[in-house]
């Protein structure tokens, strides 16, 4: 039952055994420091050659600096991480998952982004703004962005919905057309149909939260709607039929919502599909939700100027391309080339410019998981409407938080 | 767990010196043991206890809060509003898969032991489902609940039962996983046979001369010289269906699955919903709370099961 308890402390022990040597890095003389840098395992062996060129040219336009890369499997990281902090031999500068840039600002582990480091307009807002903390300053720079757009399928649906009437109507079409088909899937009421559902939101003109003010919005008719839109898709998408293994791959959907990963798994092993992406259809603007590494650097660094330092360097315009495609999503440089070509690079670009960051709110992952997700899946199944859902939702949010208004 | 020093001092003629290097040995050969129980299992689990009462986030100094985390996960339903789901899910888990383990693995036992040839060969395949890797059962069993393509569907369509969403219908979530369980009961069915195996020939010959059919032979002979295996398997079935979780982990989690337990909450197991909070949610202090009510739960239920079921055989 404590095995997983038992398993971080052990991992605790076992960080310590192996990280005190090195963690204070470098004594404060400026012709040798060393800057320790922990990231997620390299995803393939090219991944690592371009993280170790930009390693090189880092300690090339720095003489005497000495970048130590460790690369730690994506599942324990952070569970490394926490216990390396704790235990005091953390690194002094790190990749973060999103959704934790704003827990860790709370706790004070990591440090606020100091001022005139970077330029208004560098990174795109949507992503810059994944590292604000709830005091609404930034505690970090991201690495690279992904998020989620439309997938058809080219003989269901010959030309992509832009707006959500479109959309319904398209769904409706094919399922009209044979019943064994579903018109889309349909996101659930589950931790990733959670994360997806800002991005719905947003394209209807609101944010789920206004963190500065403190205030849920998310049961406001823009955010209702958004989540109507979901309910009616699925009359023209039964779940019979998406529930099956891979029913897009399959042909068995005309539209599904998914990210870029999935467009080289289909084209490997469903090389008879043809589909493409698009945009997310949108009511009153094109939106999109976001995921993606960011980079902290934290409060018992010795090295904080050069932490920063590395982390504008991997992400100026002519690294962070390459860097984004190595980590396996997109450049959040606005002037950065994003490697790759095509109809489908060409949406998820067009995409990213319009994502809208999670509300910087430390609580998120489990009120995404905990309390939106399941008022999703009322609606979705009928149990309530959207609004009950949504209300209801957006209430217990606002008791956990404290934010009673 | 408790591996006391029993060896040294038996033979009281021996010389002090000669009795104190057997201590010495004792204590050397029960020290890897002692070593390992200590270092991970005896000093993480009172730091868990430790930490169950703070607020603690793997990261930050634990501060103290008393009994808070206990009683918020009891009481607060803004804060744990699925801790009381968790626990019905995992009891009904329970009362479905260990009846269910223990059947399919008595008659195993039962046909195992009733054929002449070949019952290493069905001991071997029937034994497979345990030593599979968990992401290997988790995949093989989406694919065969899967409601288009499912094999399970498509022998209850050759009988006219209409197919079913297994792992998308809350209702069927639970008994579509103690399926599962059942499947992988080969270490019960091992232990069941090595019981059938320790019941003397001559008690069922006897039974059988005396005129008892086969199905009386089960009832009167068979089940009751079973009792102390039986019992056995009840109490470690029991602790283990409480405190699944790599099952219900596979099942539900992987790319563009939820990692919230099966649809509306249905399969969020007690350790699956420990873990999210442990891991996900950034709470370590009410996880390890978390864990020590599962941990004082199976200290009842297992006294309780002491008390209340028949161990001896009759």
């Amino acid at each position: 039952m404590s095995r997983a308890i038992a398993a971080a402390a052990v991992l605790a022990f076992a960080l310590t055994a192996c990280g005190s040597g090195d963690s204070g890095g470098g004594g404060q003389a400026a012709e040798s420091r060393t800057l320790t840098y922990w990231m997620y395992q390299d995803r393939t062996p090219q991944a690592g050659e371009v993280v170790e060129k930009i390693r090189k040219d880092f300690e090339k336009a720095n003489p005497g600096v000495t970048v130590k890369i460790v690369k730690i499997p994506k599942d324990d990281f952070n569970t490394k991480l926490g216990s390396a902090i704790s235990s005091k031999t953390g690194p002094d500068v790190s990749t973060l998952d999103q959704p934790l840039v704003s827990k860790y600002a709370k706790d004070g582990t990591i440090v606020e982004l100091p001022a005139g480091t970077v330029s208004e307009g560098t990174y795109f807002k949507g992503a810059y703004d994944t590292n604000l903390g709830t005091d609404g300053k930034y505690y970090g720079l991201p690495l690279d962005q992904t998020g989620v757009a439309l997938f058809y399928n080219k003989k269901l649906v010959p030309t992509p919905p832009t707006t959500w009437d479109e959309m319904k109507a398209a769904s409706e079409k094919v399922h009209a057309a044979d019943p064994n088909v579903a018109g889309m899937v349909v996101p659930k009421g589950d931790g990733y149909g959670g994360w997806m559902f800002p991005g719905i939101v947003a394209g209807n003109g609101l944010e789920m939260a206004d963190v500065a003010s403190k205030k849920i919005l998310f049961d406001q008719p823009q955010a209702v709607e958004a989540l109507q839109l979901w309910v009616d898709l699925l009359k023209s998408s039964p779940r019979k039929i998406t529930d099956s293994d891979q029913p897009f791959q399959n042909g068995l959907a005309g539209m599904m919502i998914s990210g870029p990963w999935d467009v080289p798994t289909i084209r490997e092993q469903f090389p008879e599909l043809d589909f493409s992406v698009a945009p997310l259809p949108y009511k009153t603007e094109p939106a999109g939700n976001i995921g993606g590494e960011n980079a902290v650097v934290y409060k018992t660094s010795p090295n904080q100027d050069l932490a920063w330092k590395w982390l504008t360097f991997i992400t100026n315009e002519t690294n962070n391309g390459p860097l984004a495609d190595a980590l396996g999503g997109f450049p959040v440089h606005t002037k950065a080339t994003a490697v790759g070509s095509g109809p489908e690079h060409e949406a998820f670009l067009a995409q990213l410019k319009v994502a809208h960051a999670r509300p910087a709110v430390p609580e998120w992952i489990q009120i995404n998981d905990e309390i939106i997700a399941p008022a999703i899946e009322s609606a979705l199944l009928g149990k309530m409407t959207a609004q009950e859902a949504l209300t209801d939702a957006a209430n217990k949010t606002r008791s956990l938080l404290g934010w009673n208004s | 767990m408790s591996s006391t020093p029993v060896v040294a001092g038996r033979r009281r003629r021996r010389s002090a010196p000669g009795r104190r290097r057997d201590h010495v040995i004792a204590w050397l050969l029960i020290a890897p043991a002692l070593v390992y129980f200590v270092v991970f299992l005896l000093y993480p689990a009172l730091s868990a206890l430790y930490y169950s009462f703070t607020d603690w986030n793997l990261r930050t100094t634990a501060s103290w809060v008393g009994f808070q985390n206990y009683v918020d996960l009891f009481t607060d339903e803004v804060k744990y509003p699925h801790f009381w789901k968790s626990v019905q899910v995992t009891l009904q888990y329970t009362i479905i898969a260990v009846p269910l383990t223990l059947g399919t693995a008595l008659i195993q036992a039962l046909l195992i032991n009733a054929i002449k040839r070949g019952s290493n060969l069905f001991r071997l395949l029937l034994f497979l489902p345990v030593v599979t890797a968990e992401a290997a059962v988790g995949a093989i069993w989406r694919w065969l609940y899967d409601p288009r393509y499912g094999l399970i569907n498509s022998v209850l369509e050759v009988f006219g039962i209409p197919g079913q969403n297994w792992l998308n219908t809350p209702e069927l979530v639970i008994p579509a996983l103690a399926f599962i369980s059942a499947w992988q009961c080969g270490i019960a069915m091992i232990i069941f046979l090595a019981g059938l195996k320790g019941i003397p020939g001559s008690i069922l010959e006897a039974a059988t001369i005396d005129g008892a059919n086969a199905f009386q032979r089960f009832r009167k002979v068979v089940m009751p010289m079973l009792r102390p295996t039986t019992f056995y398997l009840l109490v470690t079935g029991v602790i283990a269906a409480l405190q699944v979780f790599g099952l219900v982990y596979v099942i539900f989690s992987g790319a563009g699955r939820s990692v919230t337990g099966g649809p509306e909450q249905s399969g969020l197991a007690y350790v699956l919903h420990l873990y999210l909070f442990a891991f996900r949610y950034d709470a370590m202090g009410a996880a390890c709370a978390m864990s020590f009510i599962l941990l004082v739960f199976i200290m009842i239920i297992t006294a309780v099961q002491f008390k209340f079921v028949k161990q001896e055989a009759a």
